[in-house]
Order: C-alpha cells, then sequence, then structure tokens
C-alpha cells in the first residue's frame, strides 16, 4: 500500500490518475470540499521534529485528508460553515506540521457538520456527503468526510476532531479505525475551537498500524496549545503488539441498542472470551447523565468560543450596516446554520445569571462523578469495551433520526470526552450490508491497551471495504 | 422556553432570529433544556467540579515578544483594511 502511495506523489501521470480517481468517486460521495494532490506533493518539510522513527518511516510519502477545522497552510478553513466560506488558512495546526515533517502530505479539506456539531455531517453548509457502504444513508458525524475519504480507498488516512464522538462514531459508520486520543496528547493549536475542555485532534485510517504510526506522529507536548499535556515518559513506547492478556470490562444492562447492533454487539463479546481475553460485565452508573451534561459544556463552551465571530477581522461581513452592532448581528445571522444558533442560544441560556448552578455547575460535578466512575472500574479492568452508538447508519433526512434523536445517541462516546480517557472505534463486521463496530477505552495515556485489543480483533476478522470503493492502490494494481 | 425569554437570550449571543427562526429554536431549545432536568436526579452536592478532565495547572510561557510570520497574512483575511487597520462601519 504505501509503496504505490509514494509512486502516486511523485508526479506526472499516477498522480493525474489518482486525482481522477478521487474526483470520480468524491462526486458520489462529497467526502472533500477541496481536493488538490499536488498542492502539498513538492513542499519541504517544515522542521524535522520527526525523523527516523519507525512511525515516520510507516507514513511517510502518504496523502491524507485534514477535516475542514483543522488549519492546513494555503487549503481552505471554512468549518462548513458560510460564516468561514472562502477563508484560507495562513498557517497549519501543530499535528499537520509534524505529518509534514515525517514526510506526510496533506492533499485535501474533508466535509463535517458545521463547526463540528452534529453526528450526520448533514449539518455542513457547504456539501452533502454519502456513506459509501449505502449513499442513501448517513456518513455519521460530525468527521463525516474524513471517515468517507479513509473508507472509500481515496486515503490511506485522515485527520478528525472530537469532541463528543466526532471521529469514532463517523469511523463506526463507515468501517474504518477512529481514534480519539487522550485530551491534550495532541495539541490543539490549529482546531478551530467549538468545546475548548472537551475537544481533540485525532486519527481516522484504514487498519490498526497507520492509526497508532500516525497517532505517535502527533503526540506531543506543545508551548502553542496550553492545554496539551505531555504523554508520560515510561508510557511513550509501551509495547501495543497483539496481546490476549488484557482484562475487558464490557458494559452490560439495558444499553438501548437496536436488534441489529445489539446481535453484533453480543457476538463480538463472545468473541473476545474466545480469542483469550479476560472478559467481566461492567456496569457504568453515571452513563445516563453524559448527554445530558455533555451538551451543557459543549454549548457553554461554544456560546463563549464562537463569539469571535462577528464579522469584523474575517469571516462573513454583511453587504451593509449602520453600525457595528448590526455588522456584528447581520454576519451572525447570516453565517450560521440552525444547529450553530441552537447551541449557541443553548450556551447562553445555561450560563445566564441565575442558571449557571441549575446547569452548568451542575453538569460540571456530574463530569466529576463521571471520571469516578471510570476510574473505579480501571482498578480492576484493563479496557473498556462499549457499543459506539445504538444503530447502524441511518437514512438521509427525516427518514432518518431527528437531531434531538441524534444527541441522545451520543451516550456511549460522550462520557470519554467528558473524562478526557482515549477511545478508539473499530470495525467488527458486516451485517445488512452496513458496518458494525466496537469502542475500546482505556485510562489516559494508556492508548497502546487500545491497540493491543484491536490487533487480536484485526488479525481475526480484517474489516471489509465498501463493495463499490476498493482501495486505489489495489485497483491500480500495485502490489502493497 | 417561551418566545420572549428565547429573544432575551437571542439579544446576549448576538443573534437576531427571524420569527420562523424563533418558533423552530424555541421547540428545539425547550426540548433540549428539559432534558437538562434529568441531571437533577442525581446526587452530586459533594462533589467538586471538574472544569478540565486532566490540566492540573495553569499553562504560561514567559511574557516575551516574539515575531509572528504570520502577521501580514491574517490581517489580508480582513474584510475591509485600510493600511494595518480593520475598517468598520463608522459607530454613529
Amino acid at each position: 500500500m504505501k509503496s504505490y502511495w509514494k509512486t502516486v506523489l511523485t508526479g506526472g501521470q499516477d498522480l493525474d490518475e489518482y486525482r481522477a480517481a478521487v474526483q470520480d468517486r468524491n462526486r458520489e460521495l462529497g467526502a472533500f470540499l477541496e481536493f488538490d494532490p499536488t498542492r502539498c506533493a513538492a513542499s519541504t518539510p517544515d522542521d524535522a521534529v520527526v525523523d527516523g522513527s519507525a512511525a515516520a518511516e510507516r507514513v511517510a510519502g502518504l496523502p491524507y485528508a485534514v477535516k475542514d477545522n483543522i488549519a492546513v497552510s494555503g487549503f481552505s478553513l471554512t468549518c462548513a460553515s458560510r460564516m468561514l466560506d472562502g477563508f484560507r488558512s495562513p498557517y497549519s495546526a501543530t499535528a499537520v506540521r509534524r505529518l509534514d515533517a515525517a514526510g506526510a502530505r496533506p492533499v485535501g479539506k474533508t466535509n463535517l457538520d458545521e463547526f463540528g456539531m452534529g453526528s450526520a455531517t448533514e449539518n455542513s453548509a457547504l456539501a452533502e456527503t454519502h456513506n459509501p457502504w449505502d449513499r442513501s444513508r448517513v456518513a455519521g458525524g460530525s468527521s463525516g468526510g474524513s471517515a468517507v475519504a479513509v473508507a472509500a480507498g481515496m486515503v490511506p488516512f485522515a485527520l478528525g476532531s472530537d469532541t463528543g464522538g466526532s471521529i469514532r462514531q463517523p469511523a463506526a459508520f463507515c468501517g474504518v479505525y477512529g481514534l480519539k486520543p487522550t485530551y491534550g496528547a495532541v495539541s490543539r493549536y490549529g482546531l478551530v475551537a467549538y468545546a475548548s475542555s472537551l475537544e481533540g485532534i485525532g486519527v481516522l485510517a484504514a487498519d490498526v498500524d497507520l492509526t497508532e504510526a500516525v497517532f505517535h506522529i502527533i503526540r506531543a507536548e506543545d508551548e502553542m496549545d496550553h492545554s496539551s499535556i505531555a504523554c508520560p515518559r515510561e508510557l511513550l513506547d509501551a509495547d501495543s503488539s497483539a496481546a490476549t492478556d488484557l482484562r475487558i470490562g464490557v458494559l452490560g444492562g439495558e444499553l438501548g441498542l437496536d436488534e441489529v447492533v445489539a446481535t453484533g454487539y453480543g457476538r463480538t463479546v463472545e468473541r473476545l472470551s474466545e480469542l483469550g481475553f479476560s472478559v467481566t460485565a461492567v456496569e457504568l452508573p453515571t452513563l445516563e447523565y453524559s448527554v445530558p451534561a455533555y451538551y451543557t459544556i459543549a454549548a457553554a463552551e461554544a456560546s463563549a468560543n464562537l463569539a469571535r465571530y462577528n464579522g469584523v477581522r474575517y469571516g462573513l461581513r454583511p453587504d451593509y450596516a449602520e453600525n457595528p452592532e448590526e455588522l456584528v448581528r447581520g454576519a451572525r445571522e447570516q453565517g450560521f446554520g440552525p444547529e450553530v444558533k441552537l447551541r449557541i442560544l443553548l450556551g447562553t441560556y445555561v450560563l445566564r445569571s441565575g442558571f449557571q448552578e441549575q446547569y452548568y455547575l451542575r453538569a460540571q460535578k456530574i463530569r466529576t462523578a463521571i471520571r469516578s466512575d471510570l476510574a473505579r472500574l480501571f482498578e480492576s479492568v484493563d479496557v473498556l469495551c462499549m457499543p459506539v452508538f445504538p444503530v447502524q447508519p441511518f437514512a438521509h433526512g427525516e427518514a432518518g433520526l431527528s437531531p434531538f434523536q441524534q444527541k441522545l445517541a451520543d451516550r456511549f462516546t460522550s462520557t470519554a470526552n467528558l473524562a478526557g480517557v482515549p477511545a478508539l472505534a473499530l470495525p467488527v463486521g458486516v451485517e445488512r450490508g452496513l458496518p458494525l463496530a466496537l469502542q475500546l477505552l482505556a485510562p489516559a495515556f494508556h492508548e497502546h491497551r487500545l491497540f493491543r485489543a484491536a490487533r487480536v480483533l484485526e488479525q481475526y476478522a480484517p474489516p471489509a471495504t465498501p463493495p463499490d470503493y476498493p482501495p486505489l492502490w489495489v485497483k491500480a494494481g500495485v502490489p502493497g | 422556553m417561551d418566545i420572549e425569554e428565547l429573544h432575551a437570550t437571542a439579544e446576549l449571543a448576538q443573534l437576531v432570529l427571524s420569527d420562523t427562526e424563533a418558533a423552530a429554536l424555541s421547540e428545539a431549545v425547550t426540548q433540549m433544556v428539559d432534558y437538562f432536568a434529568r441531571m437533577q436526579e442525581i446526587d452530586v452536592d459533594d462533589l467538586p467540579p471538574t472544569t478540565h478532565a486532566l490540566l492540573t495547572r495553569n499553562r504560561v510561557r514567559p511574557d516575551a515578544v516574539r515575531q509572528s510570520a504570520v502577521a501580514d497574512a491574517l490581517l489580508e483575511r480582513a474584510p475591509d483594511l485600510e493600511d494595518r487597520f480593520v475598517v468598520i462601519p463608522n459607530v454613529l
């Protein structure tokens, strides 16, 4: 696989073929808002911050996609919002600079729910994205474009961001790996802010090796992000080879899954035992409070973070305004879509004088309870296993889940963001023509445990690719 | 949440809502706020709040002047410029 992409990026006919093939698929799927494999192909790495490592060797020469809320110098940075339509980033995110230094090349920017707010990529103001397994269904969100770009074989990996499940849920819907790293492990410098205490940049990739290699490259303490945290030295190179000597706690009880997902989840849990893992059933009493606490905190932080869009220094400015106040209101009225306005209103409401204790402060206390709940579980298990989402990819529009139902369905993913711990969504099969997935969580900075367990499952059942979109490197007939 | 309260909140958020938008958002905001009431079911009175899951201290760097390589590029992205100033409508 790697050798083909390296060939592609040396230019000439191969690069044209690659461009044409991606553009063909993109017309059907809408993964990319902008795609140009030549823009960065000839660029020189900024700093040699990563060199000689096995991870750098693994990604050198690979093209990758970047969610359009992460800055890549010279590319668009729209957040799929009319507010930032046409905006081009003057600099690159730290994660992108580190990949540059390792020799990987960004080839385009992918669609998302506006500012990362959504679970289906249907809140994009700029494009529609479809699931490569069934184009009448959603790709998941908010990193839907990145998940589709990987699942449909357009790029081997992509960067996304995850605030309440925005990497893991689309990864699950599209049948690829999706890693939300430990909070602070990857710098947020260059990630457009939505909910700063919850979000982070992570990886979507076609296999475990690549997911891990990209994570190792982008993981670093960064003085440009005040919330970045150094990985403890003893865990930097922790063994991540396939192993079944892990104690896995499997979330049990009434989980509210649909029949297909419930059957698939039960079957995978049985398989974990058969493969040799020590499996115990566990419960997470705080789980049902994750979603209200998550949306309270995320909306509060969003209302503050999105106050910067005022039509003055950048972004959409109305054609006419009598005075500065009208300018600000006009920009926000025209620039933001309905879901963004909803979350700004909610956030403003829960932070209003007199309501803070009832909502925001209470949500933060629940956040403490959720952290304690997880810490207690991780005393007796190494990894926690749970579903990613209660249903398989749903239909576009009104035939699918309502916006409110989508929010309620974030209950398995938002826990990891509230607690700051790493979580990995992994494909575990295909049912009724659509992917099934599993989620693994580990204590902070113990991503290696996720990779150890995921490798065992990957060896047992390698992930499938959508029938209509075999990886382009296979199609081109170049051996991996 | 009634329309009056919605407009008061929108005012604080610098948002202007059309009547149709206000009707739809009022329903959606109410649905979420009602749902947030579920947080009252759990006893967390004695717990300290978590503002950040893993941060234990504020990070600062020395307060020193540095050259920025992107200052001009950032200015160029303003909708309207006069020399190195961003232009906005007059304050009347």
